[in-house]
């Protein structure tokens, strides 16, 4: 059935249009008239807020769209095949976020094209660049699949459908690059860094956060999207995450407990430095508690221990991508930086614009699940050719 | 200065007194370096303020502003008692063994011949004077008579001990105890200490005094007349050693001949009598004189009009420095007024009072670059246009690069400097604007006025024919001088006569318009690096005043025998024969007729050419208003009563009247802190044109004022803030600015601040800020006039 | 032959000529600026001031020592912000000089995204803020004077003591090792020898070089004497082999888990829009 497209207007969503509509108009300004006078970056603060948060949390954040990829397409744990979509479409939307957001960032935005053509291949943001444009692609074609079904263009989703194969795994690959490229690029770093975040080892970090970031992000997601559509969450699926989940976090700490040993630096984690505290948090609320909130079955088998783990480790993410930009530099760097009211307006216009393009694309996209799929398909493992013939 | 810079490569210890190169003069920091980098110089530099000079020297000797007597009387006190001084330089080269009269005395800080009239306080000089034998004066070359000048002058300055010096000048002694060691090992022949002074040393009360003391210690240690030694003034404004030369200053004609006082000299006869000695150099003035009045006068001067002597504006003996100026302005004596490169509403003392006396003018010119705070005086914050009826003009000029001439720097270099750009605008060349305003007032002359024969007569044929500037060339020749048959242009001042065949503009300029035979420039267009000797001297850069002499007096280099004091440092030295040369000889070498050399014996008992006793001068007899020798005393402000005697201040200071006469009391308890002002190195004077040049002004932005950090403590102020800065005459803004390069100082056991102030800033340009000279007092050396703008009381509060 | 400048600390009296000629030399205007305690206004090396001097002043007790250093691009022998640049936009000339490709076409490579900046261990390359579409800017080692007159950079030039000279690195080296040597006075270190690599512009000083605003230590180590660029390339030159490495590895469990499963679901029926539902509700 061919439906026409709808989109709800509620009080809320006026905000968010609103905020959107702010933004494209701070974006024009700042277009016309530069940097210097629409932010508050600085020879000292080169990056701020659109680099250190819209760009690399933004992109940690879509790590969702990667991770559960992985899972559900690679390995095929197809009892994870209910958040495959949702967990797809956040991470386009944050791509293209983090793309805008780049726009907006770079000086010489009418030169957005050069790097197609100049070839800087020592760099590291060559990789990422090349990257996340490539995903962005990627993640297009895929979700072309979604697109076509919806408006019904068989034919050409016929040619799409064994490109996808390699699409996916190309898919997994580019966003496992750069993900740990984004931090990579921090190496140059060296000697200005906070020893405690600076490490060879950074790209290591960066990657692996944002793939156990994943299923922590499908879980927020998905308690968020079930409230929104008075849906039953997917509590199953998000359990059956949480083990994954953990495994990584305790990976990711015993790395880095050796990297810091390795490195000679450890002590520097206890030297009450707000830098050590900064990362004492970071460890501790972020990554030791949510393992120990995993670990506990009483915890992990409520939707609420679920979600507030999921949320501190996504926090975690965010927090640790905050210490890495801005924490760990401030000591070098010498001076403060806070974003001004302009680059506040445009990223919040930019993250009311992911909210709004993910309400319309669920509500007019074949994203979520069919609510009385779930279970069995939950149940059974096997359960997918029920419901088909279910539905048939 | 005596020397070059160039030369200061031949220095083994530089005593850089009250001069800060590296901000006002770093090519000279360029040549210490080398000093110091190649023969490892020590340098000294005593300056109240830790600068960017003593942040290079070995020993930074703090001192509080005006003490510099106390200070070098302890060195040479110190060289004395121990022996250090160099003695046969002494005994044969200064005046040490000439007896002074028996009624000389000195007591209580005054000298004998203090008189007052009209409650104006002057010395008599008679007692001053050289016990004579007839002609001859009498001398004791074992120097122990006790009115021999050396003997006076060990008593003299034998109550500058050590610790009562330090006492003065809050030096801490063991610092001081160390300059006394280093800077007196130059004593020796074979060592070489440089002096170098500028106006920490002439900015004061008895500034001329402060500058004999330098001259005599370098006396002392025999530092004068040798490669690396020298009383070396590091001048001021790039052409202010051209501009003394040229005679701008009230009581001189160009070349330094003293003007012509109305009542002294009324004839030609009178003046050449009582200004030419029987000894010395001066004894050629006549030829000098006359060959000037020939270049101005022209075929006008004959033998039998006494070449024109009347034309010559002669002086009453007045007063008519730059502060006596600003008082009779503000008296509403003077009508109209030319500030042609000048800008005393910021650079003069008590700028405003200055920028007040303006307003009784009926009239004012400004010849300038730019509209400055002088050009302004009318439309100055806080006052109404409307209320001032000055009429003012605004003539744009070129500045350097747009226009040709020569500049002399302090190494007496003159060097042609070329046109590079042309000038913006309107703006004319100073010569073109003066062309101009001759030829107008000669036109309103013509129809008749009082006196218009010096005025019709003057030689002003300067045209160039198809040119809008005057040809300067023909001003330059008219400089050097030539013979008035053929229009020679002369090599040299000896070739200058007094009966008007030559015609000579400055005399001491004579030579530098004649073409070197080499290299076929005139001698100041000459730029070869050639220096045989070794020694920079670099005899065919441009040309040095006079005769092209690199190092003046320097038959002192080598002991009466000829034979250098030492060979390393060779300037002029007899063989035996015949004198063999790296400078151009500063005595008679060769007779000029019949071309015999001169033995050196001759020229040994008159080494200093151009003192009349042919001698160096520890004692003045002559040429000191203030007395024969220096003494300390207080500045006119001061927190302190002075130590070594009764007289507070020097007796015979200039001072002035009514608004100019206000004067904080010693030891003030409103003015608790001692001001001092000083240049930097982005900025230029009153900052006219460096406040005008963007660069600059971002390089500098904002006037300042420096304290101690113990200072700012006490006041509550951090750096930035703005504080109030009072004198007894006035009070400015300005941020603060902590820096330890200011330190409170121990006098006399009480502790002292003091602060520093750049004095670069006025109301108009890119970079405006408060003026420092707003508080600075109308007084000054009676020798100079110069003001005294180095030392002065203030408060410094929050504002 | 690469060439150098040997910056020697001793000899600098902080008359900043050097700042104001390189000010004329490159035609960059002036900006407004604030006073600043320490009399080195603007303070920082910025997009119109590609040199600054910077006046450091140093309190022992007693004692004070003021010290004036020359600062500017550093000119790496491997330069973090050339490896850093995407577009590759900057480039290291033979003659020693960090620029961008020397042409004005070329220039417009840079997108302007800044990570030269983050990537300069010196913090030199200044973005002109104020601009619409602006540039990284920093010293060119007067490279147009180098290529064309064969003349030594303007700031060289202009420096009245010698506390900058101007000459081949390798020449500079040695004599600043032979300054050190024979006078003790100075610090027995040569700073750009070796940091990160190494740097064409040397200094040396009479004081110890962290007093200066130098990093010789970070984090209680001494600085890196390894390049940047070589540290991001350890982790760089690794791409290619996961790219393939770790396709194929992706590729293998795709299909080995596929078969396992060997099952085929009906992704197209599983999911519906949300207002599909909602309708279906009130419908
Ligand atoms: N950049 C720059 N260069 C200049 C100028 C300029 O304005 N800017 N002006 C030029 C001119 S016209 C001149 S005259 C020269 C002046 O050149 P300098 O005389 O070197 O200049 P100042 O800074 O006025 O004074 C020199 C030093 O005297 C110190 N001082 C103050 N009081 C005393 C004292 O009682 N005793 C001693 N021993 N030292 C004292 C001050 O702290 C200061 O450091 O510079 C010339 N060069
Ligand atoms: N407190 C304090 N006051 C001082 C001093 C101090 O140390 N402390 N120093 C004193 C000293 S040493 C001096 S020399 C005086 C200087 O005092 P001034 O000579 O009054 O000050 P300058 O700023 O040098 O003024 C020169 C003017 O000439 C203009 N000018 C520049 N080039 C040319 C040109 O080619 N032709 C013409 N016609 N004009 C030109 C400039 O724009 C400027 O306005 O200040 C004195 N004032
Ligand atoms: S006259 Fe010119 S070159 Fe000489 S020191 Fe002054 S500013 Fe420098
Ligand atoms: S100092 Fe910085 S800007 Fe200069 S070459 Fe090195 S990395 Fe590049
Ligand atoms: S700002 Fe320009 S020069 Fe710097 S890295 Fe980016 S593209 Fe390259
Ligand atoms: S080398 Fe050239 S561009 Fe670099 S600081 Fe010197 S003058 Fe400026
Ligand atoms: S020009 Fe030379 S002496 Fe002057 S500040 Fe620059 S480096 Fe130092
Ligand atoms: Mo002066």
């Amino acid at each position: 059935m061919q439906k026409k497209w709808t989109f709800k207007i509620t009080p809320f969503r006026k905000v968010l249009l609103a905020l959107v509509g702010i933004a494209i108009l701070v974006a024009l300004y700042r277009l016309v008239v530069g940097l210097g006078p629409t932010t508050n970056l600085s020879d000292d603060w080169p990056w701020g807020l659109w680099i250190g948060f819209d760009l690399l949390c933004g992109i940690a954040l879509a790590g969702g769209g990667f991770s559960t990829a992985l899972i559900v397409h690679v390995l095929h744990k197809d009892k994870y095949l209910p958040i495959a979509r949702a967990a797809l479409l956040t991470s386009l939307i944050g791509y293209v976020i983090a793309l805008v957001s780049l726009l907006m960032d770079i000086g010489r935005w009418n030169n957005c094209w050069r790097p197609f053509f100049y070839w800087g291949f020592h760099s590291v943001l060559f990789e990422v660049f090349w990257c996340i444009s490539l995903y962005t692609t990627v993640q297009v074609l895929e979700f072309g699949d979604i697109f076509l079904e919806r408006v019904k263009i068989l034919p050409l989703k016929k040619i799409l459908k064994p490109a996808l194969i390699p699409l996916t795994i190309l898919g997994i690959v580019l966003p496992s690059l750069h993900q740990s490229s984004l931090g990579s690029l921090y190496i140059v770093t060296i000697d200005r860094l906070y020893p405690l975040w600076w490490s060879m080892l950074i790209p290591f970090f960066f990657v692996w956060s944002a793939f156990f970031l994943g299923p922590a992000m499908v879980t927020i997601e998905g308690t968020l999207a079930s409230r929104a559509y008075n849906r039953k969450p997917e509590l199953p699926v998000f359990q059956s995450l949480t083990k994954v989940t953990m495994w990584m976090l305790i990976v990711y700490l015993i790395v880095k407990i050796i990297d810091l040993n390795y490195r000679g630096v450890a002590g520097m984690a206890f030297n009450g430095s707000f830098e050590s505290n900064m990362f004492l948090i970071e460890m501790i609320a972020f990554v030791i508690v949510p393992i120990i909130m995993y670990a506990i079955p009483s915890i992990r088998t409520q939707l609420w221990g679920v979600v507030t783990a999921s949320a501190l480790v996504v926090i975690g993410v965010i927090f640790n991508r905050m210490n890495v930009v801005f924490t760990g530099m401030a000591g070098s760097v010498g001076t403060s930086y806070f974003p001004s009211i302009w680059e506040w307006l445009l990223t919040l216009g930019m993250w009311s614009a992911l909210v709004l393009v993910y309400l319309f694309v669920v509500e007019n996209f074949p994203i979520l699940v069919k609510e009385h799929e779930e279970d069995e398909a939950l149940s059974t493992g096997t359960g997918m050719t029920a419901g088909k013939s279910v539905e048939a | 200065m005596t020397n070059s810079f160039t030369d200061y490569q031949n220095s083994d210890v530089f005593l850089c007194i009250g001069a800060n190169p590296a901000e006002n003069h770093p090519q000279a920091m360029r040549h210490m370096g080398i000093a110091v980098a190649k023969r490892g110089a020590k340098v000294i530099v005593v300056d109240p303020r830790f600068t960017k000079t003593a942040a290079k020297a070995d020993i930074h000797a703090p001192l509080r502003p005006g003490t510099d007597i106390a200070f070098l009387y302890g060195i040479m006190n110190y060289a004395i008692e121990n022996n250090l001084y160099f003695h046969d330089y002494v005994v044969n080269y200064t005046n040490a063994s000439y007896l002074v009269s028996p009624e000389y005395g000195f007591t209580d800080g005054v000298f004998t011949g203090l008189t007052e009239a009209n409650g104006k306080a002057s010395y008599d000089t008679t007692n001053w004077q050289y016990q004579k034998d007839g002609d001859n004066v009498i001398k004791d070359p074992s120097l122990q008579d006790p009115m021999c000048v050396f003997q006076i002058l060990k008593r003299h300055v034998s109550r500058y001990d050590i610790k009562t010096v330090c006492n003065i000048t809050g030096t801490p002694e063991d610092t001081y105890r160390k300059v006394c060691e280093l800077y007196c090992s130059t004593g020796k022949p074979n060592k070489a200490g440089n002096l170098l002074y500028a106006m920490g040393i002439t900015q004061h009360s008895y500034g001329g005094q402060n500058v004999r003391a330098t001259a005599m210690l370098q006396l002392l240690l025999g530092n004068i007349g040798i490669a690396g030694g020298g009383v070396n003034a590091q001048r001021g404004e790039s052409n202010v050693q051209g501009s003394t030369d040229m005679g701008m200053l009230y009581h001189l004609y160009p070349g330094y001949l003293n003007s012509a006082n109305a009542a002294i000299h009324p004839t030609l006869k009178d003046y050449l009598e009582k200004e030419t000695p029987k000894t010395s150099y001066w004894s050629n003035r006549p030829k000098f004189f006359i060959s000037m009045l020939k270049a101005w006068y022209g075929d006008k001067a004959t033998r039998e009009n006494d070449f024109c002597y009347d034309y010559l504006p002669k002086h009453t003996g007045k007063d008519h420095s730059h502060m006596a100026i600003f008082q009779a302005m503000s008296e509403g004596k003077i009508k109209g007024f030319f500030a042609w490169g000048q800008n005393p509403a910021v650079g003069g003392p008590l700028a405003s009072a200055t920028r007040q006396a303006l307003e009784k003018l009926d009239w004012m010119v400004a010849i300038d670059l730019f509209e400055t705070e002088t050009a302004t005086f009318w439309k100055r914050p806080g006052v109404n246009p409307a209320d001032i009826n000055t009429e003012v003009f605004l003539l744009p000029t070129a500045f350097s690069y747009e226009k040709e001439g020569t500049v002399a720097n302090s190494s007496r270099w003159i060097q042609w400097r070329w046109k590079a750009v042309n000038p913006p605008g309107q703006a004319k060349s100073d010569l073109w604007i003066a062309d101009a305003l001759m030829k107008a007032i000669r036109k309103e002359y013509q129809a008749g006025g009082k006196f218009t024969d010096p005025i019709m007569n003057m030689v002003w044929d300067y045209d160039m024919h198809g040119h809008d500037e005057p040809d300067i060339m023909k001003i330059a020749k008219e400089m050097n001088g030539y013979v008035v048959a053929d229009g020679t242009v002369l090599d040299s001042f000896a070739k200058l006569k007094d009966d008007g065949t030559t015609a000579c503009g400055v005399w001491i300029f004579a030579g530098y318009m004649f073409e070197d035979p080499v290299l076929k420039v005139p001698g100041c267009m000459r730029r070869s690096r050639e220096d045989k000797s070794g020694l920079g001297l670099f005899p065919k850069w441009s040309f040095a005043w006079p005769l092209n002499r690199r190092i003046v007096y320097n038959r002192n280099s080598a002991d009466p025998s000829g034979k250098p004091w030492d060979p390393t440092r060779m300037l002029v030295s007899w063989d035996g024969e015949k004198w063999v040369n790296n400078d151009v000889p500063d005595f008679g070498f060769k007779d000029a007729v019949t071309g015999a050399q001169i033995p050196p014996d001759k020229s040994a008992v008159n080494s200093f050419i151009m003192t009349t006793e042919g001698q160096g001068r520890l004692f003045a007899p002559t040429g000191m208003k203030d007395g024969p020798l220096p003494e300390h005393y207080e500045p006119l402000e001061s927190p302190v009563k002075n130590v070594i005697s009764k007289t507070q201040n020097n007796p015979v200071a200039a001072r002035y009247k009514g608004d100019f006469a206000k004067i904080a009391q010693t030891g003030s308890p409103d003015f608790p802190y001692i001001a001092t002002t000083h240049r930097l190195v982005e900025h230029y004077q009153s900052g006219a044109v460096t406040r005008n040049c963007p660069t600059l002004a971002e390089l500098m932005p904002e006037m300042f004022v420096t304290i101690s950090k113990n200072l700012a403590r006490r006041i509550g102020v951090v750096p930035g803030d703005v504080v109030s800065i009072s004198s007894a005459r006035g009070e400015i803004k300005c941020k603060v600015n902590v820096l330890p390069i200011v330190k409170p100082m121990r006098v006399n056991g009480k502790e002292v601040e003091v602060v520093g102030l750049p004095w670069h800033w006025g109301y108009q340009g890119l970079a405006p800020g408060s003026t420092a000279n707003d508080l600075t007092p109308f007084v000054g050396d009676p020798n100079t006039m110069i003001p005294e703008y180095k030392a002065f009381l203030c408060n410094v509060k929050r504002a | 032959m690469s060439k150098g400048v040997l910056v020697d600390v001793t000899r600098c009296i902080g008359c900043r000529s050097c700042m104001v000629s390189c000010k004329s030399w490159n035609d960059l205007p002036a900006n407004k600026s604030e006073f600043t305690n320490n009399w080195d206004s603007p303070g920082k090396i910025n997009a119109n001031n590609w040199t600054v001097v910077n006046s450091n002043i140093i309190e022992q007790g007693e004692e004070v020592k003021w010290r004036f250093v020359k600062k500017q691009c550093m000119h790496c022998l491997e330069p973090a912000c050339e490896s850093a640049c995407f577009t590759h936009s900057f480039v290291k000339t033979k003659e020693g000089a960090v620029i961008y490709k020397p042409t004005e076409l070329n220039q417009d490579y840079c997108v302007g995204c800044r990570y030269c900046m983050i990537a300069c261990p010196f913090g030199v390359p200044s973005f002109q803020w104020d601009k619409p579409l602006p540039f990284v800017q920093k010293c060119r080692f007067c490279y147009d004077r180098m290529k064309e007159g064969g003349l030594e950079p303007a700031c060289v030039t202009a420096c009245p003591t010698g506390a900058l000279k101007f000459g081949d690195r390798d020449k500079l080296l040695a004599e600043a090792w032979q300054r050190i040597d024979s006078n003790p006075k100075y610090i027995k270190h040569v700073y750009g020898d070796k940091e990160y690599g190494g740097t064409s512009w040397l200094y040396i000083s009479d004081v110890p070089f962290e007093q200066l605003g130098f990093r010789t230590e970070a984090f209680g180590k001494p600085v890196s004497n390894k390049s940047i660029p070589s540290l991001t390339w350890d982790v760089l030159k690794w791409t290619p082999y996961i790219f393939v490495g770790w396709g194929a590895i992706l590729t293998a469990l795709h299909f080995y888990t596929k078969r396992r499963a060997e099952v085929e679901h009906d992704e197209e029926n599983m999911y519906e829009a949300v207002n599909t539902q909602e309708n279906d509700k009130e419908e």
